[in-house]
């Protein structure tokens, strides 16, 4: 059995060459570190600029951050795109000049910090929770966002495609009239594209946080990564043979990737709200990976179990379906 | 080998693919199983193999049912040819035939350079990816793989299928030599000819019955029409004339010069099956 099951994973292991998957997710690795190290970690945009038309220099104390302008024409073009701020004191009171952004809420934090630069001592610091660097934050932010994107969309794919390439070939079907386990089958495949997803995990973790920090947080990642690459494997396998050619699985992914993953990233990484996010069980495997990575409490032990029921669950399908496949006409 | 009483299997509520059938096959029998598409050879094998389940009746291999024995070792004494030459395309025919003879014990597996000598097949390919290979040389690995693990019981689908005529009958050969070794051999195939030549008997099946079972010469005695043709030369011009089989006992009576040819008029199997079944093959 044992002989069996090498003789399945080498094979298995020169579908996975011949579909190259494995210069699919090296590329894969290669781009997302690129992105993360040479553009995401600097496109943070400066906070807005503020302006200051003062020409009695009744105000002293203003902040250094605050740049002086020597008449109005000029405070008016500095904040005429849109994002800057500008303060014109030369009444009273001091007003503010801006172009709206459309957004009030939006407008009135510009508004507050602007004013908040005219007398810099008085608002009170705010208490710094963590040892996370913005840039470092920027980092474990991207990375597992990517991680949970390759699993969930680009392992998915890869055993796809392999599975298809099998079955356009009706090679499934002969291991049906052989003494070998369906189980096995399906086990080769899972175990083989599991080690890619962890190979790569522990690449991308590395290689993005640094040696200490990718090392700090890798076994929590890890396990995360486990969950959800077999769960998008087992996905994968049962669309693939279930599905009758690769133009409707292309449909379906098309349908998983956008309509699945887009929310899931929306809320987790914006300040957008919805409610029902909760019933989402990407949601919650996306949030796994991104409080493995911020090192913060993943999950109770419901989650894990829900997990587990789950992979068990799409085994017996995919096994399932399997079965039916191998009993098909050629 | 194969007892078969009262098959019956449905796929779904309203479409039953076989109507109750029965036959049995000896030990090294070659069994032909012909039958136009959709008429349930392909269901019968299946089932025979342990791919379908869900019958009703009893069907029972080495002498055990089914139901419960389709188990490793079921598999490790069945070789089954499909109908088309499954194989990864993109392993040559050696990797494909030793990646399939893993899963087998050592002591059962053929040295399978030498069975694929014994296939013709070219040497030049053996390493080359079967993507580059014709047919008829994926047929030869096919039929490499059914027998290299030297099967008690081989189910052939369409065995000379995409051969030349040479081919064809190194397959018949072969499939005759594994008959000799005691090997039964339970061939489905619209080829009349492979039928003809190679099997003890045969069996038609049309809708999901069996019409008849027999061997092929008793098939076509049965369904002669017992008439001979004789074609002879009188007075410089050829002519011919039918008669009765029995009439040949008192020598030929009619007036002839010299004689051409004598010719029964005995139907070939393909005649036979559409006067059973009512159908052509294809």
């Amino acid at each position: 059995m044992e002989y069996s099951f090498l003789s399945l994973l080498k094979k298995d292991f020169k579908m996975m060459l011949s579909s190259k998957f494995l210069l699919l997710i090296i590329g894969s690795l290669v781009l997302y570190s690129l992105y993360i190290n040479l553009v995401y970690i600097k496109t943070d945009q400066a906070i807005y600029p503020v302006y200051l038309f003062d020409p009695a220099e009744s105000i002293e104390n203003a902040s250094s951050q605050i740049i002086r302008v020597d008449n109005m024409e000029e405070l008016q073009l500095r904040t005429s795109d849109g994002y800057a701020v500008g303060i014109d004191a030369t009444g009273a009171e001091p007003k503010i000049i801006m172009v709206a952004s459309g957004l009030d809420s939006s407008d009135q934090i510009r508004t507050a910090y602007a004013l908040s630069l005219l007398s810099p001592g008085q608002s009170t610091p705010a208490e710094v929770i963590g040892q996370n660097s913005k840039e470092m934050k920027s980092r474990r932010e991207i990375t597992s966002e990517f991680l949970f994107f390759e699993l969930a969309a680009v392992g998915f794919l890869g055993l796809a495609s392999t599975l298809f390439k099998e079955k356009h070939m009706g090679v499934i079907r002969i291991h049906g009239v052989m003494p070998i386990s369906k189980s096995l089958f399906i086990f080769s495949k899972l175990i083989l594209f599991l080690l890619a997803d962890l190979v790569f995990a522990f690449l991308l973790t590395v290689i993005n946080l640094g040696l200490a920090t990718g090392l700090s947080v890798l076994p929590a990642i890890l396990v995360q990564t486990v969950i959800l690459s077999i769960i998008m494997a087992l996905v994968g396998f049962f669309c693939a043979v279930w599905l009758p050619d690769f133009r409707q699985f292309s449909l379906l992914y098309l349908v998983l990737a956008i309509f699945i993953t887009t929310p899931v990233f929306l809320v987790g990484q914006t300040s957008i709200t919805w409610n029902w996010i909760n019933y989402h069980p990407m949601y919650h495997l996306f949030m796994a990976i991104k409080n493995a990575y911020f090192e913060m409490p993943i999950g109770e032990t419901v989650y894990y179990i829900v997990c587990v029921v789950f992979i068990v669950a799409l085994f017996l399908v995919a096994h399932k379906t399997l079965t039916r496949e191998m009993a098909k006409e050629g | 080998m194969i007892e078969v009483k009262d098959l019956i299997f449905s796929y779904g509520k309203d479409k039953q693919a076989l109507h109750g059938i029965d036959f049995t096959v000896g030990k090294g029998e070659i069994f032909g199983f012909l039958g136009p598409n959709g008429s349930g050879k392909s269901t019968t094998q299946k089932i025979l193999t342990g791919i379908l389940k869900g019958h009703n009746g009893h069907v029972s291999l080495f002498g055990k049912d089914i139901t419960n024995s389709y188990n490793k070792e079921f598999f490790k004494n069945i070789g089954v040819l499909f109908e088309y030459p499954y194989l990864y395309a993109n392993l040559s025919g050696l990797d494909n035939l030793n990646y399939f003879a893993s899963f087998y014990p050592k002591e059962q597996r053929q040295d399978i350079e030498v069975l694929l000598d014994r296939l013709a097949f070219k040497k030049d390919y053996i390493k080359k990816p079967v993507s580059s290979y014709s047919k008829g040389m994926r047929q030869r690995v096919s039929m490499a793989r059914a027998l290299m693990t030297s099967p008690k019981l081989l189910f052939l689908d369409e065995p000379t299928s995409g051969l030349d005529p040479a081919g064809a009958v190194l397959f018949r050969n072969i499939i005759e030599e594994e008959r000799k070794k005691g090997t039964t051999v339970f061939l489905t195939t619209h080829n009349m000819l492979d039928a003809d030549l190679l099997c003890d008997r045969v069996a038609f099946i049309v809708n999901g019955n069996i019409a008849v079972i027999d061997t092929p010469k008793n098939l076509k005695i049965q369904n002669s029409n017992q008439k001979i043709v004789i074609d002879y030369m009188l007075n410089g011009k050829r002519e011919n004339k039918i008669i009765e089989a029995s009439e040949l006992k008192q020598g030929i009576l009619f007036p002839h010069d010299e004689i051409i040819s004598i010719h029964s008029q005995e139907p070939s199997l393909e005649d036979v099956f559409i006067q059973y079944t009512g159908r052509g093959l294809s």
